[in-house]
């Protein structure tokens, strides 16, 4: 079956989820009519060339030296520290390490990729490999923080509620900014929540740090005393009550939003786990995605709902993929950790083009840092903040391009240098979002997520 | 620094007065000033439209002295010259959006490094920008606070209040609504009071004696009931952030949080008069006591200076301890004065007439102070602070787990033993051979003697009197040792440090005489005398204001944290005034006596109902010709619910499942779900973790912890549904509430009318009773095969009544 028949044969198909899709066509269509729900779809500044986010997380800081960032130099000084050429004192008494790992060309445009990456090698042409990204400091949990609100020193509030905040959500059955194990520390909930934006702009968590993915549910989104039918009769009994006491207060928006949230919150108790619910895939998508096959199964599973989300409307998706932190055991688990993510992002990849949505659909691999390419240890790296690498596919970017550059060891980013304020201004910005005029009023004053930062690399945009 | 840097300068690079080398100035007007022509002057020159920073870089004088943020160019010093750093984009981003290329930037480089060769002469004028303060004095939020006269009486008005809000009505046209009915207005009075639904008696009590003075007695008894400070507490809880963990990237408990709730709740109750209030959290460890009861009441007060977000992990010190600083004197301007003075941290506030020195002016006192918030367990903890134990003869700082405390004597103990029985051991062993080595024989004698004095010291720790079990332990604040004046940081950077300036206060809202504070203390004490000078015209305007807002749904300044140039104007000024005045003079700071006041006023008193003429007019009710229907807070909702189903324990809470659990970085050592709590008190008791907040508070709108915040977001969306469809928590109160009913000698007629007045506070109508037997008799009958298909039927409608909107509405 080939993309365009799948697609008409889904939306055929009133229990596929083409029918979600087409169910959130529909709460659009009924949301545009009550343009004073703050989750409505709202224009954004300027034409857009994605329409939503898949923002891939790689929390503990990929090293970039051993994935995406080719540095034949450390080939040939390895062994030798790298002071005089960097000067910089955290350097003192470490030595550069080649990667364990060869580097090929990929694709017509030729990007270097690890051998660590079969899979995702195989989509270079789509990938846009942003070499010179740097952040402010080398600790994970400031570094975690600024990389989902911007700002460590303050609560402010995440990506995905500016997101939420500025652009509305599609599908108005389901959240539009959900997060998928999100970790518990680093800031927890403070990485997706909406510090003062209002609330309804915050992150839905589903699942959490260690729990499988097929275990974890939305909260409330099932009732555990009645069947569908009688909840149903009991909600009739609530509506009547609710639109009589409106009747009392017309005009009132709130008792009519109220009204509206109950029948919005009756779908999602069907369309949520039915969007999560991956039974209704074929064979061949589950391995496509590497699901129920050992390390790639969990987020594989994470990588389609992913799909699925986007899919239906879902405004900003967040994947969480944990423990990137390698301090020891570099091979072993950089290599474990590649194994478990590559097939499934891969998957995602090429299932997002067939269904034409890689196009506006954003996808961002990024962890909160990369990996010193000089070393202390024999077989770990360190945190290395001021050069790693971030990279976008889909959405509006350019694929098969390495943009920016570290220096020869990959130790700082020298050439189009990319700092988090400028993945959030060039993220808005694809979002058809200026990151200096979407601003909230809190406290006196105007906030924005990039602050007085933020350069949007304009090169990168296709 | 900055004194360093100059004799660097000296020594390096040729006098200024020298002509430099022509190379050199071949080189500036070659590679510099078409650059500095072409990239900065269009807003950095004597010709720019509007010069941007104060800076000035068309001549040599103005460049090197620099705008509001510092030099801009330090010949012969990369580091000192802004200039550099902005085109590095290091912090400043100069010109902004579009970074200068690789060899521009060496050039600039090159050229500083030789020494800045700069032929332009010129003399460029100082911008800097003043601050007119008698000017800026014309704003309405710093004039004087007023006592107006209040307009003729008619036969509407009950309070002095009314008077000033019919006069508003009557010019624009429209007119008071009407009196709500004695049910509703006992449900709003009951909420707003106390946060609780009156009961059944309690409405009929009213309804049929719907007199001024049942009404008198009924407000009377409300005001004196232990549920007020419960409800009013929360209130303030909101302006002042209060939480029980740090929050930010490591999230380390405050297990000692409690005690200020529990402080702010007795504050309430006993009607503590506002501007001791205000002394006691700012100053309470400055202030003279008569008993420790008393002394250890104030120590906890100051609770509130502690309990900010704060980011444990941050390595710089001096960062560390402005941050505190920064926090503290944000929310002590905007809880009590509704001023944003933290925007003036890295420049002068650009809407309000706050100078950046005067920050630093309070900065100063701030940091003359030391902050005792206590944090301990995991890693990351860099800034870990202490406590204050709270003895008999004296309050003395402890670590939260320090060398001293019994846990780690505990451990020590073990440990010691473990090593000292090795060491007896091996000493055996030496024993037995004869050719032992005696050196090592002594070493180990020695090493016995040592360990059994270490395990002898930590058993007394062990053995000593539960020290801190019965004194407590606060999270406080006192001053430090060397009180003292601080710097202005250039840009806010913690560790760039300008001008020394005295400790003072805000020149904006200094109308009269004030006490500077002096060497011998922090000047905390000087800053509360300041805060309720009789002349400040901020203080008790932004604390009557925020009393109103609680009972109207908005302020008269709808803005409450902010009175400032970006806040909102008054609705009513006269009002604002008159009720800040009668506060301090009539009331003597009384929030009891304020309350009282107002609702026993008309204007409180009226219906909600809409009146379309008037929403015509006056579309957001600023004139007050209605009631605002408002929605209850979270917690208010969460108490009604258990009130309802007659689980509510009114009991206070004890101390807080935070100082159960204790130290620890939440998410790390600590799991969330550790602070789940099932406990049917009143919410007010619930855990705070930042970062963690209990679901139902989560869902309805609780303000985000770490945020200063004076209004709640009313939001209406899904999620909420949910919880009130699918929670265990609704589910299992209805559940309560069915069975209460079913235990109620009753007909099912009988059930469905009492379970109207119990969460409704009104009779169900005959089309309402029919409905709802439908429903009941539907669902039981569907479930018939289930063992309690009735009472599940019956929790069914119960959930029906706690999840309606009328529940949650107050009208």
């Amino acid at each position: 079956m080939n993309g365009t028949s799948r697609r008409q044969a889904l939306k055929t198909t009133s229990c596929g989820f083409g029918y979600l899709a087409l169910a959130g066509i529909a709460a659009e269509a009924a949301a545009a009519g009550h343009p004073n729900s703050p989750l409505a779809p709202k224009t954004p500044h300027f034409a857009p060339k994605a329409k939503r986010v898949i923002f891939l997380c790689m929390r503990g800081g990929p090293s970039h030296v051993d994935t995406f960032d080719y540095k034949p130099e450390l080939e040939t000084h390895a062994g030798k520290s790298p002071g005089e050429v960097e000067g910089a004192t955290s350097q003192k008494g470490r030595k550069l390490k080649p990667s364990p790992w060869k580097f090929r060309q990929h694709g017509d445009s030729g990007l270097p990729i690890s051998d660590l990456y079969p899979n995702l090698s195989k989509h270079a042409d789509d990938l846009c490999l942003i070499n010179g990204a740097h952040t402010t400091l080398p600790n994970h949990p400031q570094a975690l923080v600024q990389l989902h609100t911007g700002q460590f020193q303050f609560v402010r509030p995440s990506v995905g509620s500016w997101v939420l905040y500025g652009l509305g959500t599609e599908n108005q059955d389901l959240p539009g900014f959900i997060t998928l194990k999100p970790p518990a520390r680093l800031g927890g909930a403070q990485n997706y929540g909406s510090a003062f934006l209002p609330a309804v702009y915050q992150g839905t968590a589903i699942g959490s740090n260690g729990q499988p993915i097929n275990q974890a549910k939305i909260g409330n989104i099932s009732n555990g005393r009645f069947d569908a039918a009688t909840q149903r009769s009991q909600l009739d009994l609530l509506q009547n009550a609710n639109r009589d006491l409106l009747k009392r207060h017309d005009p009132h928006p709130e008792l009519e939003g109220v009204i509206e949230s109950y029948e919005l919150a009756f779908r999602m108790q069907t369309a949520v786990p039915k969007l999560m619910d991956i039974s209704d895939e074929t064979a061949g998508t589950l391995k496509q995605y590497g699901i129920n096959q050992g390390r790639t199964d969990d987020f594989g599973r994470m990588c389609l709902m992913a799909r699925r989300f986007a899919e239906a409307g879902v405004r900003y998706i967040e994947l969480t993929h944990e423990g990137w932190d390698q301090h020891n055991g570099l091979s072993a688990r950089l290599e474990a950790n590649c194994g478990a993510t590559d097939k499934p992002i891969a998957g995602l990849i090429a299932d997002l083009k067939q269904r034409d949505l890689l196009k506006d659909t954003l996808i961002i691999w990024s962890g909160e840092f990369g990996r010193t390419p000089a070393v202390r240890r024999d077989d770990g790296r360190d945190h290395n903040a001021t050069g790693f690498s971030v990279w976008m596919a889909g959405g509006g970017v350019k694929g098969g391009m390495r943009y920016g550059a570290t220096d020869d060891f990959g130790i700082t980013a020298v050439e189009n240098k990319f700092h988090t304020h400028d993945l959030h201004a060039t993220t808005l910005h694809l979002l058809g979002l200026d990151h200096t005029q979407l601003t909230y009023r809190y406290a006196g004053r105007d906030f924005r997520l990039t602050d007085v930062h933020g350069n949007i690399a304009e090169d990168i945009i296709g | 620094m900055r004194l360093l840097s100059v004799l660097g300068l000296l020594a390096c690079v040729p006098l200024l007065a020298d002509e430099p080398p022509p190379e050199q100035l071949e080189f500036f007007e070659k590679k510099i000033r078409p650059v500095l022509v072409k990239e900065c002057y269009s807003c950095h020159s004597a010709q720019a439209k509007s010069v941007k920073g104060s800076l000035l870089l068309d001549t040599r004088e103005g460049i090197r002295r620099g705008g509001e943020n510092g030099h801009g160019v330090v010949p012969g010093n990369l580091e000192e010259s802004l200039v550099i750093e902005a085109i590095r984009y290091e912090g400043l981003e100069m010109p902004p959006g579009k970074q200068l290329p690789e060899y521009v930037i060496r050039d600039l480089e090159k050229w500083v490094r030789m020494g800045a060769a700069d032929p332009r002469e010129g003399k460029s004028a100082p911008i800097r920008r003043t601050i007119d303060f008698e000017k800026a004095r014309d704003f309405w939020s710093f004039q004087p606070i007023e006592a107006p006269q209040p307009p003729k009486a008619t036969a509407w008005s009950a309070e002095a209040i009314d008077r000033f809000v019919l006069e508003r009505l009557n010019a624009a046209g429209l007119k008071p609504s009407a009196d709500a009915e004695p049910r509703i207005f006992m449900r709003r009075l009951y909420f707003d009071l106390i946060g609780l639904p009156p009961t059944p008696e309690q409405v009929s009590e009213f309804v049929e004696s719907p007199t001024a003075g049942t009404l008198q007695e009924i407000v009377d008894r409300l005001l004196s009931s232990d549920q007020f400070g419960e409800r009013w507490a929360r209130h303030w809880m909101d302006v002042v952030r209060y939480a029980e963990s740090t929050g930010m990237e490591r999230n380390y408990t405050y297990p000692e949080a409690w005690r200020y709730r529990d402080y702010l709740i007795t504050a309430f109750n006993s009607d503590l008069p506002f501007d001791q209030f205000l002394t006691e959290q700012i100053a309470g460890d400055l202030l003279s006591f008569g008993n420790n009861g008393e002394r250890d009441r104030h120590l906890i007060a100051t609770g509130m200076l502690a309990m900010g977000p704060k980011s444990l992990n941050e390595r710089d010190r001096e960062k560390f301890a402005m941050d505190i600083v920064d926090e503290q004197i944000d929310v002590v301007s905007r809880a009590f004065l509704g001023l944003t003075a933290s925007c003036a941290r890295c420049h002068d506030h650009k809407f309000d007439p706050i100078p950046q020195k005067e920050y630093y002016q309070l900065a100063g006192i701030f940091r003359s102070t030391q902050t005792f918030y206590g944090t301990d367990g995991g890693g990351g903890n860099r800034q870990g602070g202490r406590l204050l134990a709270l003895r008999d003869d004296e309050v003395v700082p402890v670590a939260v787990n320090g060398a001293n405390s019994k846990k780690n004597a505990r451990s020590n103990v073990k440990k010691l033993t473990a090593q000292l029985a090795a060491q007896k051991k091996r000493l055996k062993r030496f024993s037995d051979q004869p050719k032992a080595n005696p050196k090592q024989v002594e070493q180990t004698k020695k090493a016995i003697t040592r360990i059994e004095k270490q395990l002898a010291a930590a058993k007394g720790i062990l053995d000593a009197p539960a020290d801190n079990a019965n004194h407590g332990l606060v999270m406080a604040v006192q001053d430090n040792g060397n009180p003292a004046d601080t710097q202005v940081r250039i840009r806010g950077e913690a560790n760039e440090r300008g001008e020394s300036v005295p400790r003072g206060f805000l020149t904006i809202a200094t109308l009269g005489a004030a006490t500077q504070p002096t060497d011998k203390s922090s000047g905390r004490r000087e800053l509360t005398d300041w805060l309720l000078a009789k002349e400040n015209p901020l203080t008790a305007r932004v604390a009557v204001n925020r009393i109103w807002q609680h009972l109207f749904g908005q302020g008269i300044v709808r803005t409450v944290n902010n009175f400032g140039a970006n806040g909102d104007r008054p609705s009513h000024p006269e009002l604002l005034d008159h009720l800040a005045t009668q506060f301090v003079t009539q009331d003597q700071w009384s929030v009891k006596s304020m309350l009282r006041r107002i609702v026993l006023s008309r204007t409180y008193r009226q219906g909600s109902t809409p009146v379309a003429a008037a929403i015509e007019r006056d579309p957001q009710n600023r004139l007050l010709w209605r009631m605002n229907p408002r929605r209850l807070e979270a917690e208010a909702l969460r108490d009604a619910v258990l009130a309802v189903s007659g689980t509510l324990d009114l009991s206070p809470g004890e101390k807080s499942i935070v100082q159960t659990v204790g130290n620890g970085d939440v998410g790390r050592n600590l799991r969330p779900d550790q602070f789940d709590s099932s406990d049917p008190k009143r919410s007010i008791y619930l855990p705070i973790v930042r970062g963690v907040v209990p679901e139902m508070l989560r869902v309805f709108d609780f303000p985000e912890p770490s945020i200063i915040a004076g209004a709640r977001d009313v939001t209406t969306v899904p999620t909420q549904a949910l919880y009130m469809m699918n929670s265990p928590f609704v589910t299992q109160q209805s559940s309560e509430m069915a069975a209460r009913l079913l235990e109620s000698d009753n007909s099912d007629e009988g059930r469905i009318r009492f379970a109207y007045e119990l969460a409704l506070s009104r009779p169900a109508t005959d089309a309402e009773v029919e409905r709802s037997l439908d429903f009941i008799t539907t669902a039981s009958e569907k479930n018939a095969q289930e063992e309690e298909s009735e009472m599940t039927a019956w929790a069914g409608f119960c959930q029906v009544l706690l999840a309606s909107a009328e529940f949650r509405y107050l009208e």
